[in-house]
């Protein structure tokens, strides 16, 4: 006998690679989105500092935003670098 | 007064007697003797009476006489007459013995009546100074002696008589009239040499002279004022029946045509009868010998009138029984709705004029209960009829008070089926077979917004307000939330729309994922007219949902693209697309564990390098049970081709290409799959020949000589019938799930309350349930099945109603 696949339809679901679940800003899933945003994935990125913390990007735009002397990461307080 | 006329009679003046004879002879005497009375004699002798002061015993006289000869002879002669041949007469001479006893009666009575007349005018005219009621009080007096002494007890002789006479001229007329025969004969056709009217041969024909009888008949009776009384009853039972007759002969069944208008000329020509049964009221009239056409008071009640009574009567007749009818048959018209509207609106009419909306609500009830609402009857056709229903109950009564309350047995009940949201999703999306009203009225023009449901009605006149029907039921949602719409109605069921949003995503991702050809012009479509009535926000997750797929289409080329510039040896053994799904906004997937065969297992890691490339930072999860695969197995005499399996009958099939034969132990240890499970899968190869099972557990290859016939090319073999056909926990599963999460709050509160009732339980945790995350309607009873599963587990105690943890978890 012999099998020949002709078509293979997978079924997948995409996730961040991230160290933590939910978003230290907003609480909401990474593999959700920001509450501003509808759309999750490309729409509502997250971004990595360079203390190793990630957020959803509008998130932590919207904390840097608000932050009048000095940026610092919400987590651990270090100054906030973007990684590159 | 009276001491003087005592004196008087003491001194009987002469001539007195004999004026006495004489008045009172004229009085009683027969008409034609009338003219050898000479008048001038009369009214000396009245004159004398009168100024002797015996004028006003003259009434008196004559009304204690005429009760006299009612009593000992006329009544006993007018009902000896009626019964007298005592039987085996024809038809024919009933009538005609029934019209000599009255003719009889009236003969007697006549010079009665004649007298007075006389004495009326008399008194009228105040001749010799005599006073009293005049003609027509002394009338008055006289008919009612006679209609006390007369039918004081009247045998039933009379009334059948009666009925049977009125029947026959009934009919007559009606033959007449060139309806009957249409209505009775019409199916056979007139028969050869038989009146229709009077049902004998032709040539006893007796019709004209039925009519004629029925004309003297009523001449009579309305000259002695029994008209009314005699015949009410007989004509009141005979348009009962006839009407019910030709109702259940011409409207039974038919839900198609509306009968109001036919009924209405019928009606009319009935009147014709009637007006011949009650013309002579006025026509009687004339023949008052006397000719005071005065139309005096009681007798005068002109014909018109007692018409139009009489149609009232009948039109009241019509409706009631009408409406018995529809009301019978109103789940059978319910059920035709849209092609029974006519009927629907003739029932509308009739309803409005009778008191019968009670009725009519229990016994539709009933009928639901009986016919519809029991465990045989399928959820979608239980759906269906409800749908009629509404739409129906929506033309009869605009109120909609009679759907609110016929219905709620229906709602109440398919609360109770598990299967009720998923019936309705699908047919609001157009999946359910043969019932596409809920797609329809999906995508009609102007949706209701459930959204604006609940808020005041602004928009309406405060002038067409109309007061809700009594029978309304009076609860706090008021007229303005009843609403006609019928998928607000139906997704009302159960209290809460998200029920239904949450079981219209899990259709949706079952779809998605079963259909793989990513076109989902159809889906959007219906998530968009979805938007529109349940809102933007609702339908947010489905909208996600759709462009997963899309964007899945993009990077399956993508990545198509980027494999197809590799070389030829590098190229990817195995054709995989996929469906990457944002699993925060799908509806939870079953997890199901397996092991895929090495090949697939590879293009899926192949995959994700291409993906992690294509998307910075994200990688895929995939869930190696979904999805589907396209394969041909060649065998060695036949080769099934284009066959479409889901990955875990791919995965068996790829098996058995290495080693024909397994044991069901060893491949489920292969395929990390439980040998249950395991054995239900290899059910597909086994239908289609390509394996065998043997003693032991044991499957092997069918290789050759399958003498089966060869199943159809190219069929989607991704059985159906068995309980993973949907990807999807289901609506049990989660909602356990969900009490489940409820648990650890009830534990907590248990150890720092001790004990608590169950709606103590369960009021505390709708108010984490308000504030939480998830929003489910919770139910009481449903909790309370819960705690019981704890207790049988023993993780609960319960003592008189009090909930408490066991000792040994503090």
């Amino acid at each position: 006998m012999k099998v020949k696949i002709k078509q293979w339809n997978g079924v997948a679901s995409w996730l961040w690679v991230a160290n933590d679940e939910n978003c230290g800003i907003c609480r909401m899933s990474f593999n959700g989105c920001c509450p501003d945003c509808k759309v999750p994935g490309d729409d509502c990125p997250l971004v990595w500092g360079q203390c190793s913390h990630c957020f959803h990007m509008h998130c932590i735009l919207k904390w840097l935003n608000s932050q009048q002397v000095q940026q610092q990461c919400p987590m651990c307080r270090q100054e906030w670098k973007f990684k590159e | 007064m009276m001491m003087e006329s005592a004196e008087i009679f003491v001194s009987v003046p002469q001539g007195l007697p004999s004026a006495w004879d004489t008045v009172t002879a004229a009085l009683v005497s027969p008409m034609s003797n009338d003219v050898t009375m000479s008048d001038e004699s009369l009214s000396e002798g009245l004159s004398l009476l009168c100024s002797n002061g015996l004028g006003q015993f003259l009434e008196g006289w004559l009304m204690e006489t005429l009760q006299v000869r009612l009593t000992t002879a006329m009544a006993p002669e007018f009902w000896a007459g009626l019964k007298q041949p005592e039987n085996e007469l024809e038809e024919k001479d009933r009538a005609r013995i029934l019209l000599m006893a009255f003719r009889t009666l009236l003969d007697r009575l006549e010079p009665f009546l004649g007298g007075l007349e006389k004495l009326g005018t008399w008194q009228d005219e105040g001749r010799g100074g005599l006073c009293g009621p005049g003609t027509g009080g002394l009338r008055e007096r006289a008919f009612s002696i006679i209609r006390a002494i007369l039918l004081f007890s009247p045998s039933a002789v009379l009334q059948e008589r009666i009925l049977e006479f009125y029947s026959r001229t009934f009919s007559v007329h009606m033959s007449q009239e060139g309806e009957a025969g249409e209505a009775e004969e019409g199916g056979g056709g007139p028969e050869v040499g038989i009146c229709q009217g009077c049902t004998v041969p032709t040539h006893q024909c007796w019709c004209q002279e039925a009519l004629e009888q029925l004309q003297e008949l009523s001449h009579i009776l309305s000259r002695l004022q029994l008209l009314e009384r005699v015949s009410s009853e007989a004509v009141t039972s005979i348009l009962h029946k006839l009407i019910e007759q030709r109702m259940e002969q011409h409207c039974r069944g038919e839900y198609e045509s509306s009968f109001l208008f036919d009924f209405q000329e019928w009606l009319e020509l009935v009147l014709g009868w009637l007006s011949r049964v009650f013309a002579s009221e006025v026509g009687g009239m004339g023949m008052v010998p006397n000719g005071t056409s005065s139309g005096g008071g009681v007798m005068g009640q002109p014909a018109n009138a007692v018409l139009q009574r009489w149609r009232c009567h009948m039109h009241q007749f019509f409706c009631r029984i009408y409406v018995n009818m529809r009301i019978e048959e109103l789940f059978s018209i319910i059920r035709d709705f849209p092609e029974s509207k006519p009927a629907i609106e003739d029932l509308k009419f009739c309803l409005e004029r009778t008191n019968q909306r009670q009725q009519l609500l229990t016994s539709l009830k009933t009928a639901f209960e009986t016919r519809l609402l029991h465990p045989g009857v399928h959820t979608s056709d239980i759906i269906t009829v409800y749908i009629s229903a509404i739409k129906a109950l929506r033309e009869l009564d605009p109120s909609m008070v009679i759907l609110q309350v016929a219905c709620q047995p229906i709602r109440k009940y398919l609360r109770t089926r598990e299967d009720t949201v998923r019936q309705i999703v699908a047919s609001l999306t157009g999946d359910a077979e043969g019932c596409s009203d809920l797609a329809n009225e999906l995508s009609r023009a102007d949706p209701v917004t459930l959204e604006t449901q609940d808020s005041e009605d602004e928009g309406s006149d405060p002038e067409e307000w109309t007061p809700d029907p009594t029978d309304a039921v009076t609860d706090k949602t008021g007229s303005k939330r009843r609403s006609s719409d019928i998928i607000s109605l139906l997704v009302s069921i159960y209290g809460s729309k998200e029920i239904f949003i949450d079981e219209y995503r899990t259709v949706l991702a079952d779809r998605l994922l079963h259909q793989f050809n990513y076109n989902t012009a159809r889906e959007i479509r219906n998530v968009e007219l979805l938007k529109l009535r349940f809102g933007e926000s609702h339908m947010h997750y489905c909208e996600v949902m759709l462009k997963d797929v899309a964007d899945s289409r993009r990077i399956n080329t993508n990545i198509r693209e980027e494999e197809s510039r590799l070389a030829k040896e590098e190229q990817p053994p195995l054709a995989l697309s996929a469906m990457i799904l944002s699993s925060e906004f799908w509806p939870t997937l079953k997890e199901e564990k397996m092991e895929l065969p090495p090949l697939a297992s590879q293009a899926m890691e192949a995959y994700t390098h291409r993906y992690e490339k294509l998307k910075a930072m994200r990688t895929l999860s995939w869930k190696s049970h979904l999805g589907s695969v396209t394969l041909d197995v060649e065998l060695e005499d036949r080769t099934l081709t284009n066959l479409t399996v889901s990955p875990i009958h791919a995965a068996i099939i790829l098996h058995f290409q290495d080693k024909s034969l397994w044991t069901l132990e060893d491949l489920s240890v292969a395929l990390g799959v439980p040998q249950e499970m395991l054995r239900r899968k290899l059910t597909l190869w086994q239908q289609q020949g390509v394996l065998k099972e043997e003693a032991g557990g044991r499957y092997s290859v069918l290789e050759t000589g399958s003498s089966r016939e060869r199943p159809e090319r190219g069929v989607m073999l991704i059985d159906s019938d068995e309980e993973g056909d949907s990807n999807t926990t289901t609506q049990s599963e989660q909602r356990e799930e969900k009490l489940q999460l409820f648990w650890a709050y009830i534990q907590a509160m248990l150890t720092n309350l001790e004990t608590m009732t169950l709606e103590r339980i369960h009021s505390m945790l709708r108010m984490f349930v308000a504030t939480g995350p998830v929003v489910t309607e919770m139910d009481v009873n449903e909790l309370q099945a819960f705690l019981q599963r704890k207790v049988r587990d023993h993780q609960l105690i319960v003592s008189a109603g009090v909930y408490r943890l066991p000792k040994s978890t503090n």
